[in-house]
């Protein structure tokens, strides 16, 4: 029996079943992995805020020379109606696209437009006055998205499962 | 978590409509502040002038007695932080504070900058430019605006002391008023903007359970029970009111579950007469062996 002593063990071959259900799970993992972008859009934009909130200290003072290539700031009304046009938009675009379902995260492409106004009223000497707006319609719009996103994969890892399982079904009756 | 059907609508519908109110809400705060307090100092602008015009006689002939009873008098009302006059060099020459007169101001300090920044001493200035904010030693907000004393034709001519007729500023008139008030009213606005957002909140969110509980919940409660009983063969319970969905959804399920039971009915008599037929067959056999 000393032969055995150099004999290995061939290595554990998945069965057909699980072969199967390798790109299912992989969707699943990555539907996972979809539904917490909208967390990290959140924590993206709440380090920014930090950012626009301490702009005092850490952000430099526009020199007059920047001031007199960019031009003269826009009146802070006017800032301010922007944001009001471009929350209400986010806010019926992201409701639209949770209604039809779609999975798509945009929260990336509101995060440049909320950084966008903030340099807007910091360039117009007006951030502190208007720095809560812009964060109340930044923090409205990105838990939006996450919840828009959350729902869209979680429907969508309950039907996988769901798949699945009735894969896994079919393949023992089969056996 | 949020499995339920109140739950997904409320969340997003609840959302959207208070983070929008609260972007409003604040913006509507903003504009406000910036309109009460552009309106408090083009009052306290009109409120220098008057005081020079009201001290222009004065000035005009040297009633010094007059003019420091006039501008401590001003400074006594409720409201007016301080008073001065100062000349062109900056020294004050009247105070409703007395221990600041003949003292030298800071042609830096804010309030004085504003002409003082450049080689050449500004000579006007917008109603804007001319506002200072500050906190005085009891820790008021004072908003305080200089109006320049100019030189008029009277007094380059005045028989009693002489200005240079190509003087353009005489001195500066400084008036301090206390923000309290405004900030007062501020602060009221803020809590009424904070309870009409609570006030959109509760709204919004009750609205919306109101509706979903007459309009979906109550009913699909309904159509469960009826689904319910129909499945247990009770086909005389008549079909929820409700929407015309869920109308159509249980009458639907009530003729599906009828041709189901029918079905049923058939099959058992096709079942009896198989059996009778079995039996009619194993008795002739019976027969037919006992007949051998």
């Amino acid at each position: 029996m000393g032969f055995l002593r150099n004999v290995r063990r061939p290595p554990d071959t998945p069965n057909r079943a699980e072969t199967a259900a390798a790109p299912g799970r992989e969707r699943i993992r990555r539907l996972h992995r979809l539904a917490y972008r909208g967390l990290w859009g959140m924590a993206a934009f709440l380090a920014l805020s930090l950012v626009a909130f301490n702009h005092g200290w850490l952000l430099p003072p526009i020199s007059d020379g920047a001031r007199a290539v960019l031009g003269k700031a826009p009146p802070t009304n006017l800032i301010s109606i922007a944001l009001v046009v471009y929350s209400f938009s986010a806010l019926v675009l992201i409701l639209s696209r949770m209604s039809t379902g779609q999975g798509k995260y945009k929260g990336w492409s509101h995060l440049a437009y909320l950084g966008a106004f903030y340099v807007f009223y910091h360039y117009g000497n007006a951030l502190d006055a208007n720095f809560w707006a812009v964060f109340a319609a930044g923090l409205t719009i990105m838990a939006l998205e996450h919840y828009q996103m959350w729902t869209f994969c979680t429907e969508a890892i309950r039907k996988e499962e769901e798949r699945l399982a009735q894969a896994e079904r079919l393949e023992k009756f089969k056996s | 978590m949020l499995k339920n059907l109140a739950a997904k609508a409320i969340v997003p519908v609840g959302l959207t409509v208070t983070g929008f109110v609260i972007v409003c809400s604040i913006l509507l705060y903003s504009y406000v502040k910036q309109d009460l307090v552009a309106d408090s100092i083009q009052r306290e602008v009109l409120l220098g002038d008057i005081i020079v015009k009201a001290t222009r006689f004065s000035m005009l002939t040297d009633q010094r007695e007059s003019l420091r009873q006039t501008i401590n008098d001003i400074g006594e009302q409720k409201g007016v932080e301080h008073v001065r006059i100062f000349n062109k060099k900056g020294v004050i020459m009247f105070s409703s504070n007395d221990e600041e007169v003949n003292q030298l101001v800071d042609m830096s300090a804010p309030g004085c900058i504003e002409c003082h920044s450049g080689p050449v001493t500004a000579v006007h200035l917008g109603p804007m430019d001319q506002a200072r904010n500050f906190v005085n030693a009891q820790g008021e907000p004072v908003l305080a605006i200089t109006t320049p004393i100019y030189n008029e034709p009277n007094c380059s001519n005045g028989g009693c002391h002489f200005h240079a007729p190509d003087e353009k500023i005489l001195g500066t008139l400084d008036i301090g008023m206390s923000q309290a008030p405004l900030l007062k009213s501020l602060a009221t606005l803020r809590v009424r903007l904070v309870i009409f957002c609570l006030m959109v909140l509760v709204l919004t969110v009750g609205g919306v359970i109101a509706l979903l509980q007459r309009n979906v919940l109550l009913p699909v409660r309904q159509l469960v029970y009826f689904a319910d009983q129909v499945s247990r063969g009770n086909l005389e319970i008549n079909e929820p009111e409700g929407t015309e969905e869920l109308v159509s959804l249980a009458g639907n399920f009530k003729r599906l579950a009828r041709r189901n039971l029918e079905a049923d009915d058939s099959l058992r008599d096709l079942q009896d007469k198989l059996d009778t037929l079995t039996r009619q067959i194993r008795e002739r056999e019976i027969g037919h062996k006992s007949g051998n």
